[in-house]
């Protein structure tokens, strides 16, 4: 490249605006048509926060209850720790990964149309957004430590604030490294493979745990405070992937930017409409978007109900995560069984409801599409109940799997359990969209929109009448 | 002189192929119109070009130079309307057009002309939920001719314009060239392809 090329390419940027001008720019052009005030605003972080404490408060003292209770003696106190490593563990490595899906940074569509897309420096541009982001990291994952010092009892005063610390630090470090890895050019495979990693190590730890116990290996809590030892590693980590973040902001694009705007913007619509499948069906076309491409093979010869479970099975055997997710769910049962005996039987029920309705991918395909059941022909109520062949099968399965860690029951209240749950799979499964215009009830506590929650408990209802029933049949 | 040129760029979705080492050059001044079937790639050949996409391997050069998104002088350099263009609910369409003017350091001078030229002139104070389809195609356009260019990248800008504006389109992409910009453009309208083309890049062939 020659200087004269040089001085021309530079001239092409010359009178750009900082990132600091164009962000007050555009806030000025906004706050003319803005109709939301800051009082409104303060409000919805009021209501937040309360909803917060109150919902954080009860759990604390649900848990320290439970932890008192003779059911909790059940079980072994060095089991149940390693179970909950094992648990922070796997959820680390699915919290990456969903850290990795929404980005961390984004930037919303209309943005990056309209001003991300200029030469205003882009590291600059980023940095408040990476500043906040890194607040909020510390302050979600810190809570979670709060929560987990609370429950397990430790002082009020230096010793809660090292546990906020600790996982705080751990929450910036992981944050930091998600921004690092968005940064990477396309083939870098490490931050796939930590987050598979984290999650298989879960698994891994889970499985050892599980096997002593029945091979009745002891195992013990160790000694010393983990919150320590977090803060002790996590404090240099969140420094040094900070620093290494902060130099990778320039290196972040516009491809990384919009992928995961996609994905917050749908969970936005989908937390504001009460509505899950908003999000779903952005993660279902991503997921088969990444399959690309199967090896298509002609259906057996039969009647439509044989050739849609074919589809049925051809489908599952596709889906990246179904059969993984139902296994994995066999284990988080044997966990539960190791960790809380007492709590045993509910789990198998809300497991085998959870494992089935991963299950269910066509009956929602099919109830979602008035125009896939127009084209299909033939009577809805048969298609719908030759979708439920494969989930009534997954679900007497997992129940098979899951029989010696199920706690007591009868022979045929397992029965009456798998029935249940494949019904409320199916009630999910053929969920409607949403109708917001439903019957609301004025309570002390406020306006309830009953229809609505009716609407979205669809499915989890059978399950809630199941776990009682459980509970008094044991 | 290559105002563009791609060379090797291969894309895949999981085990689907969707662009196989494609390679080609737009000079400075030239048109390049992009055509093939549904599904050949030509939107995400576009996209990769404009850095709205990774291409797992190829490289795109702009003016000579390995052209990455994150570089400021390839942002300022490649003006673009893709489908994924989305727009501030709380903007008038004129406070659109100044905003992006403004933000590649130039005034909003262009801006009322640009307005006339694409029928948006009655629309200016509407806010972006009030806009019909084409109209909204209008102002996407109009994106690009508010600020600076040397590479214009349009994907399918035919779509949901009247006849007038389609006319439109090919005079001003002619213009374009007369002006020195090296021109990209998908389309599936064989008028505006035949009117327009310099070099043609045929895909799924």
């Amino acid at each position: 490249m020659t200087g004269s090329d040089t001085s021309e390419r530079q001239a092409v940027a010359a009178d750009v605006p900082t990132a600091r001008q164009l962000r007050s720019r555009l806030r000025q052009a906004r706050r003319r048509h803005r109709t939301q005030s800051v009082g409104d605003l303060l409000t919805d972080v009021y209501m937040v926060v309360l909803f917060g404490v109150m919902y954080g408060v009860a759990f604390v003292s649900n848990a320290r209850e439970y932890l008192d209770s003779p059911a909790a003696a059940a079980a072994d106190a060095g089991e149940r720790y390693w179970i909950v490593v094992a648990a922070l563990v796997a959820v680390a490595g699915l919290g990456w990964q969903g850290l990795r899906s929404v980005g961390p940074l984004l930037v919303v569509p209309a943005l990056q149309s309209w001003a991300v897309s200029s030469p205003v420096d882009r590291a600059a541009w980023l940095r408040p957004r990476f500043v906040v982001l890194l607040g909020g990291a510390f302050g979600a994952v810190g809570l979670v430590g709060a929560v987990s010092a609370l429950v397990d009892r430790v002082g009020a005063g230096v010793d809660l604030v090292v546990a906020v610390s600790g996982a705080g630090v751990v929450g910036v470090a992981a944050t930091a490294l998600a921004v690092v890895a968005q940064s990477s050019r396309v083939g870098r495979w490490w931050p796939r493979l930590l987050g598979v990693g984290l999650a298989g190590a879960g698994a891994v730890l889970t499985v050892g745990v599980v096997v002593a116990h029945f091979t009745g290996g002891g195992l013990v809590r160790p000694s010393g405070s983990v919150a320590v030892g977090l803060l002790a590693v996590g404090l240099p980590l969140a420094v040094l992937t900070t620093a290494l973040a902060a130099r990778s902001l320039p290196l972040v694009d516009r491809a990384a930017l919009t992928t995961g705007a996609q994905f917050a913007n749908a969970a936005a619509t989908a937390a504001v409409m009460l509505d899950p499948s908003l999000l779903g069906g952005l993660l279902e076309s991503r997921r088969w978007r990444g399959v690309g491409r199967v090896r298509s093979r002609r259906f057996l010869a039969g009647r439509r109900w044989w050739v849609l479970v074919q589809a049925e099975v051809r489908r599952l055997r596709r889906h990246p995560s179904a059969v993984p997710a139902w296994v994995a769910l066999i284990l988080v049962q044997y966990a539960v069984a190791v960790a809380a005996p007492a709590l045993a039987g509910s789990a198998q029920v809300i497991g085998a409801y959870l494992a089935t309705d991963r299950l269910t991918g066509g009956l929602r395909s099919l109830s979602r599409s008035p125009g896939l059941r127009r084209a299909l022909g033939g009577d809805d109520a048969r298609n719908q109940l030759a979708h439920v062949v494969v989930p009534g099968v997954g679900a007497a399965l997992w129940w098979l799997a899951t029989l010696p860690v199920g706690g007591p029951s009868l022979g045929w209240v397992a029965v009456v359990m798998v029935s249940g749950v494949v019904v409320a799979a199916y009630r999910a499964g053929t969920r409607p969209p949403l109708d917001y215009d439903t019957p609301v009830a004025h309570t002390p506590f406020g306006v309830i929109p009953v229809g609505l929650m009716t609407q979205m408990l669809r499915g989890w209802d059978v399950v809630a009448v199941l776990v009682v029933a459980r509970l008094l049949l044991s | 002189m290559e105002a563009l040129a791609v060379q090797g760029l291969s894309r895949s979705f999981g085990s689907l192929v969707v662009l196989d080492e494609v390679s080609f050059t737009v000079g400075v001044g030239r048109i390049a119109v992009v055509t093939g079937p549904n599904g050949s790639g030509k939107t995400t050949l576009l996209r990769c070009v404009v850095g709205a996409d990774r291409p797992d391997a190829g490289e795109v050069l702009v003016d000579g130079r390995r052209a990455y998104e994150t570089d400021a002088w390839v942002r300022a350099y490649v003006a673009a309307a893709l489908d994924d263009i989305d727009f501030f609910p709380d903007l008038s369409v004129v406070e659109h057009l100044e905003l992006l003017a403004h933000a590649h350091g130039g005034s909003a001078d262009p801006v009322p002309e640009v307005l006339t030229e694409l029928g948006l002139d009655r629309a200016r104070d509407q806010l972006p939920a009030t806009l019909s389809s084409g109209q909204r195609r209008r102002l996407a356009l109009a994106s690009c001719f508010v600020r600076p260019r040397r590479l214009l990248v349009l994907d399918e800008p035919e779509q949901r314009l009247d006849v007038r504006g389609r006319a439109w389109l090919a005079d001003r992409l002619r213009a374009e060239r007369d002006a020195g910009t090296a021109v990209l453009i998908a389309s599936h309208d064989a008028d505006l392809v035949d009117a327009v083309t310099d070099d043609r890049i045929e895909l799924g062939a």
